[in-house]
């Protein structure tokens, strides 16, 4: 109980408070605008928590990422262009709601479900991150390797992109995060004589790179999007406590999808959104009507992406393994801030962690009326030209990249990355893996050696325990699915032929 | 920037050898089996071995096709030139702030960035005065990162 006092006192300090606030805004801002995730927005912000409390950084983060989760469906409904990745899975639905007529339906539905979702999955949080922590606590190095390879493979299983394609770029990121002599015999690797690359490449100017340099890159080869015009909306929140009544289940089942797909490591709100989506219609009583401006699958899949959001700070918290691009960036500020992941952060840092619950919490409560001011601006806050958006982001990641070791060679390292990222993205290899490579690098390398070494260089005890051997047998099958499931499709035309 | 499956899967492959063997030559660790050399030789395997597949097409049926790129001769070579702004706007960046300072290297950077974007003088030249001006304020003075004053510093 008094663990629970320190983290009210923690968060009620005036600085935390207007962490929260200020972040709320910018995160509802950079969420809105097309082509500005929320990784991005996380991403940015990492050089303004150097100079915070170790609270308040954790509180920006975790607020900035919810609200531009949510206010990623903003244009998403009006213009038919998301917000972020995460609101892809339904802007069509959602328009179709606008051009019904009916925007306040599609806005206000992922604003209310969004805070739901949130508070759901800080439940999820609260409930499991505390449990697993005991079952953690007996982990050794061979269940740390497949976990934090397991999180690689989740991250390989991205819809809409070829496994193949997402594994090279993960193998990428990991033969990127093996330069420099962070490595367990600190010998120098791959730095080609450069001194600057004694020290590794850090995860954030890869980040900011792939992510926000290669945006501004898109942005030069394509046209504008169209204006939006002017638009008045009424009350957003009026048929909300309607939809959560009818659609209760769906409702739960998105929330419970979304806290899963969070947990597992690897995989964030994107997929989230994706997968409950699809089994929305699938299980709807009248499918027919996805498509056309039903209200079902956005409550569905708004409600999963914002719980995922919360889940996949379990891994994280326990393990150091992000749940997703935005916690990959968060366990950076945590390491920063000396709030180390690990089982034992539950029972040393006890008032912190009750701090976190309560900031993501506040953060879905306050994104309400936040959310409703938010779309009620949105016509005005949309017509901002990207030609003077784009310039200013390009200068923030000059400026935000070189903040993060007062050194010149990091805007170089932002530049190279983003045309990393911009070719990567144009072929169809997916950042978000080459991003998960990249932090969970050393992590992998480390648990992998220090295993080689304590079994003799023998692999059969990576085996031999028995919670190492489900999660191998997991990795195993991530890993084998895509050829398994190649051989199938070039197999069924021929048994078609020979059945015809 | 679309290049063939054949092109990015034989560079995977290339850079995957490059990888297991620059790995191979790295020394051992004296009395130990496992050294430095392990984990980069695994990851050029795997890399040959994805770059293979990719090169063979497998897993092609799991990618959405995208849109084809219009094609018009001279706008594509614009348009391709017109990507690398952004990268050659940071190299700008990390060479001439030094001597030019935060405010000159960054007023140019916005500006050739939003001209780059078919922004108006109207809206460029306002913007590259007041964008650095800011940017400046929320970083020097507020977070305390030691930007260059270089030939013009800032009034603060």
């Amino acid at each position: 109980m008094e663990a629970v006092f320190e983290g009210f006192r923690l968060v009620a300090a005036p600085d935390v408070l207007i962490a929260i606030v200020l972040s709320a805004i910018y995160g509802l801002v950079v969420g809105s605008l097309p082509g500005l995730s929320a990784t991005m927005a996380t991403a940015l912000l990492v050089p303004v928590t150097f100079w915070l409390s170790p609270i308040a950084a954790i509180a920006t983060i975790i607020t900035a990422s919810a609200m531009a989760i949510f206010s990623g469906d903003i244009p998403g409904a009006l213009l038919r262009i998301p917000g972020t990745p995460a609101s892809a899975a339904y802007t069509d639905e959602a328009y179709a709601c606008t051009r019904k007529g009916q925007p306040e339906l599609a806005l206000g539905a992922g604003l209310w479900f969004s805070a739901i979702g949130g508070i759901v999955g800080t439940l999820s949080l609260m409930l499991l991150a505390p449990a697993l922590a005991e079952v953690a606590l007996s982990f050794s190095t061979y269940e740390y390797f497949w976990l934090a390879l397991l999180g690689l493979m989740c991250a390989t299983l991205v819809a809409r992109s070829s496994p193949i394609k997402a594994i090279a770029s993960m193998l990428l990121g990991l033969l990127i995060s093996c330069i420099g002599m962070e490595n367990p015999a600190g010998t120098p690797r791959f730095t080609f004589g450069v001194a600057n690359l004694l020290g590794g490449i850090e995860p954030i100017p890869a980040l900011v790179g792939v992510f926000a340099v290669s945006e501004v890159m898109r942005a030069m080869a394509s046209a504008e999007p169209p204006r939006l015009p002017y638009r008045k909306f009424g009350s957003i929140l009026a048929n909300q406590w309607q939809l959560t009544k009818k659609y209760q289940w769906p409702m739960w089942r998105g929330n419970f999808v979304g806290i899963v797909i969070g947990v597992l490591p690897g995989a964030g709100a994107d997929m989230a959104a994706w997968v409950s989506y699809a089994m929305s219609k699938k299980f709807s009583k009248t499918p027919e009507k996805f498509g056309t401006g039903h209200p079902e699958g956005l409550v569905e899949a708004g409600a999963s992406n914002n719980a995922s959001l919360a889940s996949g700070w379990v891994p994280s918290l326990l393990f150091g393994i992000p749940g997703d691009t935005i916690t990959a960036i968060a366990i950076g500020v945590l390491y920063m801030k000396g709030l180390n992941p690990g089982p034992t952060l539950f029972t040393e840092r006890a008032g912190s962690m009750y701090a976190l619950y309560i900031i993501f919490i506040l953060a879905n409560l306050i994104m309400i009326p936040l959310g409703i001011v938010m779309i009620r601006l949105a016509s005005r806050v949309l017509r901002a030209p990207r030609s003077a958006v784009m310039p200013v982001i390009l200068l923030l990641c000059a400026v935000g990249s070189f903040a993060t070791g007062n050194n010149l060679f990091a805007v170089l390292l932002v530049g190279a990355f983003g045309c990393l990222g911009y070719v990567m993205e144009k072929n169809g290899y997916p950042v978000a893996a080459l991003v998960l490579g990249i932090v969970m690098g050393s992590m992998v390398e480390q648990s992998f050696i220090t295993s080689l070494i304590k079994s003799d260089g023998d692999v059969l005890p990576f085996f031999e325990r028995p919670v190492s051997s489900i999660l191998a047998a997991l990795t195993l099958g991530a890993l084998l699915w895509p050829v398994a499931a190649w051989l199938w499709t070039r197999a069924s035309p021929r048994r078609a032929r020979a059945a015809g | 920037m679309q290049l063939s499956d054949r092109v990015t899967g034989g560079a995977l492959v290339l850079l995957g050898a490059a990888a297991a063997w620059g790995g191979s030559r790295l020394p051992a660790v004296p009395g130990q089996d496992v050294g430095p050399a392990a984990f980069p030789m695994l990851i050029g395997f795997g890399l040959i071995a994805c770059g293979v597949l990719i090169v063979l097409r497998v897993g092609r049926s799991f990618e959405v096709e995208e849109a084809p790129e219009e094609n018009s001769g001279s706008i594509m070579a614009r348009l391709g030139l017109r990507v690398l702004t952004p990268p050659a706007l940071l190299l700008f960046y990390m060479l001439a702030v030094e001597r030019l300072g935060f405010l000159l290297t960054a007023a140019t950077m916005v500006f050739l960035g939003a001209l780059a974007l078919r922004a108006s003088l109207r809206l460029a030249v306002p913007l590259a005065v007041v964008a650095p001006l800011l940017v400046h304020l929320a970083f020097y003075k507020l977070l305390r990162v030691p930007l260059p004053d270089g030939l013009l510093g800032a009034p603060w």
